[in-house]
């Protein structure tokens, strides 16, 4: 009669399930850790390459010294805020994949900072308003697509981040710009760049704006009553509504506030990532940075002091990846080191994995026959 | 090996200790985020380090970029080491994180392929795409005067200073072979279509605006896009499978590497190279000679930096594709077969005039224009507009 | 059946969560042919994980369970179903979107066959027409009301033939006639040779059907015994294991299982003033146009209304219609005078109301949430628990939840609890603790106590009656006949969204309100 006893999946996901679910929450994620570590150690076995060196580098291109310790925290910065799009979207019950566009947009319009004059400082928070403010109206498309038409987020969001991927492109191509550098759009101004934080590495103060978006989503979702419905809404759609909570507030809620965390991470990594301040063509830094975020939540457990540990955590297996390349005699081509990082994350996120999608099939089951049970009421109406 | 020694003893004790105990020098090769495999540009500046390494005895390393966030970072991580005596960086997208970390390791030695960064420990090595661009420029033109094509093609990636080398060249070439075949034949001159995709990436984009040009008469198309020239060559091949034929035009003119060997040789008559391996190649070697300079080196024809491909190439990439697994070995005979039934579908004054042509710029008697700026590309489109009104 | 005269035995079964749960402990329990096995016990006795090890759904910690040919594991339902074991749970099983025919089709031996549905259909067509079970063939099942499910469930069982059937709570959402038809059945598989198992709280029906009681309680076997050796007083003793009377303050009949009538004094004063006045109020339901037909009716303070009826008769519509969850055709609703049709649940609650809800695992609770969220749901705005900048006071509204544990006798670890750690009957009174403490002027409760054990149940209804004393006003919807004659001043029949009758309940037989429940008006004409 107890929960373990009624969660749905498969045998080997209640398995696996009722077994992590007795440990402490930091036992679980040291235990995934060992085991994606060892994946990933004996694929470099297989291949030939020397695990045990590989990983002292990893570990010390990644935590190895204040140099190395800040590139990992630079690295983790985007992630933290696009980690957070997801989570918040899924503590509201939806599955939101679209970061990856709300980012790109978020980007764009910050660099268009670079086309008027302001005060430094001024011009810094001008430019993260864009972005905040674009990455929530891109965030709103699918919202209302949700709201109003009863199109999966899921849907919604990846043709979305495909709209917006083709539209930045565009504007990179021919709005924005640079006339001399055709490859890249014009450069974020200095009045408008996140100064950098620890000379000779890429952290910037964006840290900051990171970390404290991260405290503001745990306070708001915890300890707010907003944030209580927005988990309410999300766990027990069916229950929420009969609190009294406005399902259709906590969606659009939670989509912008999502909206605003990838619109922010686009501000990131173009205000505050040396040395180009502008937009690649082809994007190449904005690039995965939504989906990466969607394995750091997991890796958080979808909890935004959680995130910021795996963020560093992920920074520092990033940071440490370009280490393991030309470390010692045999280095580790970035090919099988992506492998190998793929392996520890997915080893990590497991746990999370497990219980989110039950839960999440569970409560949209609930809620799609709650609307089903409401529509011909409402059409005889 | 000797004078390199002399070298290592000088740096060892003047730019790094660490260096003292380094047997062997190193160098690094950075990539952007394309990565390996691309059978071009940046395999190319990956094969020619590792030549000049094992040529000149060194120890070499290759570090790959995730994203573009990496560029910075793995420039700081090799420099600060300071066991490399030099770190090239093929690409010009590494063009910002190179001006950056030069000025922050102003003792280590740099390279960067296809971008100017201005700094004296940086050896930006840039090469004269306008030279080879307009020898395939003629050879287009004076073949559709020949098959009456009204039309030659070029399907570009991003609209960057350097591909406008590439079309300043190109217009340059046709215009020549537009008055060589006039000459010759009696002709009057063919267009130019000319299509910037946006993109270095997207295959079905070259494919796309091939189709385009192919429907609209192009005798060719020239890939100044990279990887979507596989996307080009689809499309040629598809309109050569309708059409029923196995060799002449329409044909595939490639770039960088010498591609004519892709699709077993089949349609590709010449292409464009730039030889991003010499490039690298010389860049190593002056700083084993002690010759290594900041500033610009520029590579042309003269400095065999870029060419039109010849059959020599093609049996040193043929061998190139076959290492790297993308032809099978057994079809080896057969290309070099298809392509010489696809050459000889040009006749033999074409080739002479594109020979004249080479020799004309190796003289100097020949001035091939180029374009750095929007405003140049417009001068050179307004000069030649070939068919454009 | 088998040499040795059984079908089935479970030998020293001990089942232990992963949780540290120990939910059976050292069980030993024979299934025989041709016997009906009532299993007895309180909720969270281990009936429910004891016949789910039967059934191959779970593996035993420890024990076994063997057959007359050797010992029997089963790694899936479908297994155990093809040696012979069906079971019908409480929670049904059954593919929301497919109709009866289709969810039979599916628990076939080879469901992925081609479909043989007409083949399936005139099997159930005869199996309905035998065992007086009946279910609408061609309606998606999730349209359908929970009795009707539960009748698709055990017709999908006796589809398949069994040898052992278990039934978990069968009769809970079944009218009386029902029962009556359903046991019938019973009798008659039994009497073919079939071991049966019922799982049940009542014992009432305990010792109607039954041959033999096994009685559980806290995981372990304490009673097995033939159902004529054994008086009702002795299995209540069994199952309780303790007077009831010590957790409630006072004294409950046990011997009957009789609920004590609240509502003797009811002629000691006058009602209150009017609450709830609903005046041509119709509702639309998921499959009927009108669910609710034009029903008028006042319910005032000091007084429980009761709705009695079969489930499925509108019952649910016009709750959720009442409490802002469903919007209405037609017609008015007041309480005290204003307006609550169209309203949200929260304007609704700010009215004075309170809403407990028939499925408190959907509705009730945020299951995951502590109970401390559980207990500000539909609150959580209320200047008591909100501050500035819309900030929730934890401490406050910890110190409330201490109160309510206190008050409502909730047994959880604290306010941090999870809600799904709780019993059952813990998980209701949280939810009656949160209703009751808005200090409502109405309480509408629909199934307050639904699936409960004894103690639970009985503390419920003292909880409302009390509330009724203090003036309130409550509107209660149960399927539970007893507990409605038991608990109401007045007493509302529905079948199929209007009022058969409102009457006061000494006014009204068991057999008159059992026919008026099945449609059938005093002069026996339908």
């Amino acid at each position: 009669m107890t929960a373990s006893e009624v969660q749905p999946g498969g045998r080997l996901l209640r398995g696996v399930h009722r077994t992590l679910t007795g440990l402490h929450p930091a036992l679980e994620s040291v235990l995934a850790a060992v085991v994606g570590l060892l994946v990933g150690a004996a694929l470099m076995y297989i291949w030939g390459y020397d695990p045990w060196k590989a990983y002292w580098a990893l570990l010390r291109g990644a935590y190895g010294g204040s140099y190395e310790i800040a590139s990992s925290i630079a690295r983790g910065v985007p992630l933290v805020l696009t980690a957070l799009t997801f989570s918040i979207c899924l503590r509201g019950g939806m599955f939101n994949i679209g970061a990856e566009g709300q980012v790109y947009v978020g980007a764009a319009a910050a660099v268009c900072v670079a086309y008027f004059k302001l005060p430094p400082g001024l011009h810094l928070l001008v430019g993260i308003a864009f972005a905040a403010v674009a990455g929530a109206v891109w965030s709103l498309g699918p919202a209302l697509l949700k709201l109003t038409r009863g199109v999966h987020e899921v849907i919604s969001t990846i043709m979305f981040n495909w709209i917006a991927r083709f539209l930045v492109f565009y504007l990179v191509a021919y709005v924005l710009v640079d006339a001399r550098q055709g490859q890249r759009t014009v450069q974020i101004p200095l009045s408008a760049r996140f100064p950098v934080l620890v000379r000779g590495t890429d952290l910037s103060y964006s840290v900051f704006l990171a970390v404290a978006f991260a405290l503001f989503v745990y306070f708001l979702l915890w300890h707010t009553a907003t944030g209580y419905e927005v988990r309410a809404a999300g766990l027990t759609p069916t229950a929420a509504r009969y609190g009294g909570i406005s399902i259709r507030r906590t969606i659009a809620l939670s989509f912008v506030l999502g909206g605003i965390g990838a619109g922010l991470a686009g501000a990131a990594t173009t205000m505050g990532l040396p040395p180009t301040y502008a937009i690649i063509s082809g994007l190449p830094q904005l690039m995965n940075l939504g989906f990466d975020g969607m394995a750091v939540a997991m890796v958080g457990r979808n909890h935004p002091l959680g995130i910021l540990v795996a963020a560093l955590f992920f920074g520092g297996l990033n940071a440490g990846g370009r280490v393991m390349q030309f470390y010692g005699s045999n280095p580790v081509p970035l090919e099988m080191v992506r492998v190998v990082m793929g392996a520890i994350v997915l080893a990590m996120a497991i746990p999370e994995l497990v219980r989110v999608f039950p839960a999440m099939a569970a409560s949209g089951r609930a809620l799609v026959r709650m609307l089903s049970r409401r529509k011909p009421a409402e059409e005889a109406a | 090996m000797r004078k390199w020694l002399g070298l290592a003893l000088v740096v060892a004790l003047v730019a790094a200790p660490a260096m003292a105990q380094a047997l062997k020098g190193k160098v690094a090769v950075v990539l952007d985020v394309g990565g390996r495999g691309d059978l071009s540009f940046n395999d190319m500046g990956f094969k020619g380090t590792d030549q000049a390494a094992h040529d000149f005895g060194l120890e070499m390393v290759e570090v790959q970029s995730a994203t573009a966030a990496d560029y910075l970072p793995n420039l700081r991580n090799l420099a600060r080491t300071g066991q490399y005596d030099l770190i090239i960086c093929v690409g010009f997208l590494l063009g910002d994180a190179l001006a950056q970390a030069a000025a922050e390791f102003p003792q280590q030695k740099f390279a960067i392929i296809d971008a100017v960064v201005d700094a004296p420990n940086v050896m930006s090595i840039v090469f004269r795409e306008n030279e080879m661009s307009a020898l395939v420029g003629a050879l287009g033109a004076m073949a559709a005067a020949h098959y009456g094509y009204p039309n030659v093609g070029v399907v570009l990636g991003i609209e960057i200073p350097v591909l406008y080398h590439f079309e300043a060249g190109y217009r340059f070439g046709i215009d020549w072979g537009n008055k060589k075949a006039a000459e010759t034949l009696g002709t009057g001159p063919v267009g130019l279509l000319y299509t910037y995709t946006g993109s270095f990436s997207d295959i079905a984009l070259g494919k796309a605006a091939t189709e385009a040009m192919l429907a609209q008469g192009a005798v060719g198309v020239y890939n100044v896009a990279g990887p979507l020239g596989i996307g080009d060559l689809e499309a040629i091949t598809e309109f050569h499978r309708n059409q029923g034929t196995r060799s002449g035009p329409p044909y595939y003119f490639g770039v960088d590497a010498n591609q004519d060997w892709l699709g077993n040789g089949q349609h590709g008559l010449a292409s464009g190279m730039k030889r991003v391996d010499v490039g690298c190649y010389s860049a190593v070697e002056a700083v084993v000679k002690g010759t290594f300079t900041g500033g610009i080196t520029s590579l042309g024809l003269a400095e065999g930096g870029v060419g039109i491909s010849k059959f020599v190439d093609l049996l040193e990439f043929i061998d190139f594709g076959i290492s790297a697994g993308a032809l099978k070995p057994e079809d080896r005979e057969a290309t070099i077969a298809n392509w010489a039934v696809n050459r000889g579908t040009v006749p033999a004054w074409i080739w002479r005039a594109v020979d004249e042509l080479e020799a004309g710029i190796l003289a100097g008697t020949i001035v091939v224009p180029t374009a750095d700026t929007v405003d140049e590309m417009q001068a050179v489109r307004a000069r030649y507009t070939l068919g454009a009104p | 059946m088998g040499v040795n005269g059984y079908f089935l035995r479970a030998e020293r079964i001990t089942k232990i969560y992963s949780d540290g749960t120990v939910a059976v402990r050292d069980a030993t329990l024979e299934l025989r042919p041709g016997e009906i096995v009532g299993l007895l016990g309180e909720n969270g006795a281990g009936k429910t994980t004891l016949t789910k090890i039967l059934s191959g759904l779970l593996p035993p910690t420890r024990g076994q369970v063997v057959s007359p040919r050797g010992r029997v594991r089963f790694s899936s339902p479908r297994e155990a179903l093809e040696f012979g074991i069906g079971m019908v749970h409480q929670h049904f099983a059954l593919v929301g979107t497919f109709t009866a025919v289709e969810n039979v089709a599916l628990s076939q031996e080879r469901p992925l066959a081609p479909l043989q549905l007409a083949e399936i259909r005139a099997k159930l067509e005869a199996l309905m027409a035998e065992s007086g079970l009946r279910v609408p063939l061609d309606v998606p099942v999730e349209k359908l009301a929970v009795g009707e499910q539960q009748r698709v469930e055990i017709l999908k069982v006796l589809s398949r033939d069994v040898a052992l059937l278990i039934l978990d709570e069968p009769t809970s959402v079944l009218t009386p006639l029902e029962v009556d038809e359903l046991f019938r059945l019973l009798r008659r598989l039994r009497d073919e040779g079939r071991a049966i198992v019922l799982i049940t709280h009542k014992l009432k029906e305990a010792g109607s059907i039954t041959d033999r009681v096994v009685v559980l309680r806290k995981g372990e076997v304490v009673g097995d015994v033939p159902t004529a050796d054994v008086t009702s007083e002795e299995l209540a003793r069994l199952m309780v294991g303790k007077a009831l009377e010590t957790r409630v303050g006072r004294a409950v009949e046990l011997s009957t299982e009789e609920i004590p009538v609240h509502a003797h004094d009811r002629e000691r004063e006058g009602r209150g003033p009017g609450v709830l006045h609903v005046e041509g109020l119709s509702v639309a339901g998921d499959t009927k146009p009108v669910a609710v037909h034009d029903l008028t009716f006042d319910v005032y303070g000091g007084e429980i209304f009761g709705i009695a009826g079969v489930e499925g008769n509108g019952q649910t519509e016009l709750v959720e219609a009442l409490t802002g969850l469903r919007p209405a055709l037609k017609g008015t609703a007041t309480i005290r005078g204003k307006n609550i049709l169209g309203l949200d649940p929260r304007q609704i609650y700010k009215l004075g109301v309170a809403h407990i809800p028939e499925d408190r695992w959907v509705l009730g609770l945020v299951l995951p949430f502590t109970l401390a969220e559980n207990a500000i749901l539909g609150v959580h705005r209320w200047d008591e628990f909100r501050g500035p900048l819309s900030i929730l006071r934890w401490r406050r509204i910890n110190a409330h939840v201490r109160s309510l544990m206190q008050r409502f006798e909730i047994q959880a670890t604290g306010p941090s609890a999870p809600a799904r750690s709780l019993s059952g009957g813990n998980q209701q009174k949280l939810i009656v603790g949160r209703e009751l403490a808005k200090d409502p002027a109405i309480v509408i409760a629909s199934q307050p106590t639904r699936g409960l054990d004894v103690g639970a149940a009985q503390y419920i209804r003292d909880t409302l009656v009390e509330m009724r004393d203090r003036g309130r006003a409550i509107l209660l919807v149960s399927a539970d006949l007893d507990e409605v004659l038991a608990l109401s001043d007045r007493v509302a029949v529905m079948y199929e969204g209007r009022f058969m009758a409102v009457s006061r309940p000494e006014e009204l037989d068991r057999e008159t309100i059992g026919m008026l429940m099945g449609g059938v008006t005093a002069g026996g004409k339908r």
